[in-house]
């Protein structure tokens, strides 16, 4: 049953891009609010660490890439039709 | 007195193509220009009938991209729905796949090749299938939207479609199987899938900022907040504008006022922008109802959850019309909140809410499948005793615009908007209204003591 097969293929997109994706935020808010140094919530301190801030920086930066890639990929057909260029020649037309 | 002006050339005024195309004397000359004026005007109407459609498509759905952001004071709630208004009318133009064979999902009256209609099915009848189909559709978002319950608006026009093809042409007229593969099935898996999704990321991004401290939390998720409803705000305006445009297109196909490839030549500009206009109007100004049952009804949201559920959403829709199924956004966007609530230890979720809305969804397809049927059978039925399709026709616009006037003006008697979109909900009842509103609104009725 081929929409049983779509229904799966949407689970597995929709867990990897929409659990996975807050948490790669989520890791990332973590990452720049240690690097940042200040309180955690448990009332303990911690000192700026600008490697983890970094870090938390660079997540930031994926997550907003991966954002990127979706609004690319919802323009992807009128892209196409006025430019003429496919920003995804690996994935089918719909 | 229209004939006689056609003939010298000039443009008859409204009033006398009216009377001419009502009155319809055996054998008169001119008689076939009062037909053809007669289908022009059910065309202006049913074209307008369809914008007024994708209006209420607009205020019904701003609620599934923005009222989690509303909620959480992430956007005040006339700047969120700004935003989403821009992003619906974006994505409107931004669509240049065509829907044009919108119908073929649910009934058998196109030809899915070309969206002309099929050669069995005249040119009045098509028409008032469509006509009755939108109102059917229009009526069940009105009604949906008075109580405060999100809706799906594609499955309300599917319903209204199917009852008008199922009054007009019976059990042969409609796609049972696109029926079934392409609402039924969907329907039930979206809400489950973005419930899961969703349960998912909020348990992750719990556990995973569980030491970061509340107000630092809340500004970091405030950002992802506003970014993924503007996400969902532009795929709702890319995929919903279109079934508008598909279902205008079909009826200038079937008056014979649209010609050549439509696929491949794309429609024309006034349709595009009419549409897209009307959704992000619709959008702005704000199913304040519905956004307040998303954002306040089913579960008290904080920011982390409200990141979670759209960004579920987003991925849900964006995945499902890349699969080449298209999910309803409302059902995917309430299947999120719902899960946001589920995946946050210690969340409440009220059922009862969720409950209602289930039951609202089970009855879409029937409610505005009924209603599309009566207007069907009406429109019909004056037309054969009048022998003039405008009669029939017009008289069901007549209904749609009373009827809808009506549910507007009992919205206005207990007004939710901007101001009190947050207010607490009242648990004793479960109303989409506020209980000062209701109590202010039962105070100002008149009792019969002096």
């Amino acid at each position: 049953m081929t929409y049983f097969e779509s229904i799966f293929k949407v689970l597995v997109v929709g867990l990897l891009l929409g659990a996975g994706l807050p948490a790669v935020f989520a890791a990332g808010l973590v990452a720049f609010s240690n690097g940042s140094g200040g309180q955690n919530a448990d009332g303990t301190t911690v000192a700026p660490n600008p490697a983890m801030k970094f870090a938390g920086i660079a997540l930031f930066v994926f997550v907003g890439w991966v954002i990127l890639t979706a609004v690319l990929w919802i323009t992807r057909a009128t892209i196409i039709h006025h430019t003429g260029v496919d920003l995804f020649p690996f994935m089918p037309k719909k | 007195m229209g004939e006689q002006m056609a003939r010298s050339g000039e443009v008859p005024a409204r009033h006398t193509l009216l009377k001419s195309a009502l009155v319809r004397k055996k054998g008169a000359p001119g008689r076939r220009i009062s037909a053809v004026s007669a289908e022009l005007i059910i065309l202006v109407l049913l074209i307008a009938t369809a914008l007024a459609f994708d209006f209420t498509n607009g205020f019904h759905d701003t609620g599934n991209a923005m009222a989690t952001s509303i909620a959480t004071g992430a956007l005040k709630p006339k700047t969120a729905v700004l935003l989403a208004g821009v992003l619906n009318l974006v994505g409107a133009f931004l669509s240049v796949e065509v829907a044009v064979t919108v119908t073929t999902s649910v009934l058998k009256v196109q030809d899915s090749k070309t969206g002309a209609l099929i050669p069995g099915i005249d040119a009045s009848t098509g028409l008032t299938i469509i006509f009755a189909g939108l109102i059917g559709g229009i009526l069940w978002n009105l009604l949906t939207w008075l109580f405060g319950i999100p809706s799906s608006s594609s499955h309300a026009l599917f319903g209204g479609l199917i009852g008008a093809g199922l009054a007009a042409l019976g059990m042969a007229g409609v796609n049972w199987s696109g029926v079934s593969s392409k609402v039924l099935i969907p329907a039930v898996a979206a809400p489950v899938i973005a419930c899961l999704v969703a349960a998912c990321g909020t348990w992750l991004v719990y556990r995973l900022t569980r030491k970061v401290v509340e107000s630092r939390r809340r500004e970091g998720f405030r950002w992802g907040q506003i970014a993924t409803a503007s996400l969902v705000a532009l795929s709702h305006g890319t995929n919903d504008a279109q079934k508008t445009m598909g279902v205008i297109a079909l009826a200038l196909i079937t008056t014979g006022h649209l010609t050549g490839d439509v696929k491949e030549d794309g429609l024309p500009f006034w349709i595009i922008f009419s549409c897209a206009v009307a959704i992000g109007l619709g959008t702005y100004l704000g199913g304040w109802r519905v956004i307040r049952t998303l954002g306040k009804g089913l579960v008290e949201i904080e920011s982390p959850q409200g990141f979670a559920a759209e960004a579920s959403s987003a991925a849900i829709i964006l995945s499902s019309s890349a699969a080449g199924m298209a999910l309803s956004t409302t059902h995917v966007a309430t299947g999120s909140i719902l899960g946001s609530g589920v995946g946050k230890p210690g969340a409440q979720v009220r059922w009862a809410v969720a409950g209602r809305m289930a039951i609202a969804w089970l009855i879409t397809l029937p409610a505005a499948g009924i209603m599309g049927a009566l207007a069907y059978w009406l429109s019909y039925g004056v037309e054969s005793l009048t022998g003039s399709a405008l009669a029939g026709d017009g008289l069901i616009f007549l209904i749609l615009v009373g009827l809808s006037f009506f549910m507007w003006w009992r919205a206005q008697q207990q007004k939710v908007d901007s101001n009190n979109v947050n207010a607490d909900w009242d648990d004793s009842t479960n109303s989409v209204v506020p209980a000062d509103v209701r109590e202010a609104a039962k105070e100002t009725k008149p009792t019969a003591s002096v």
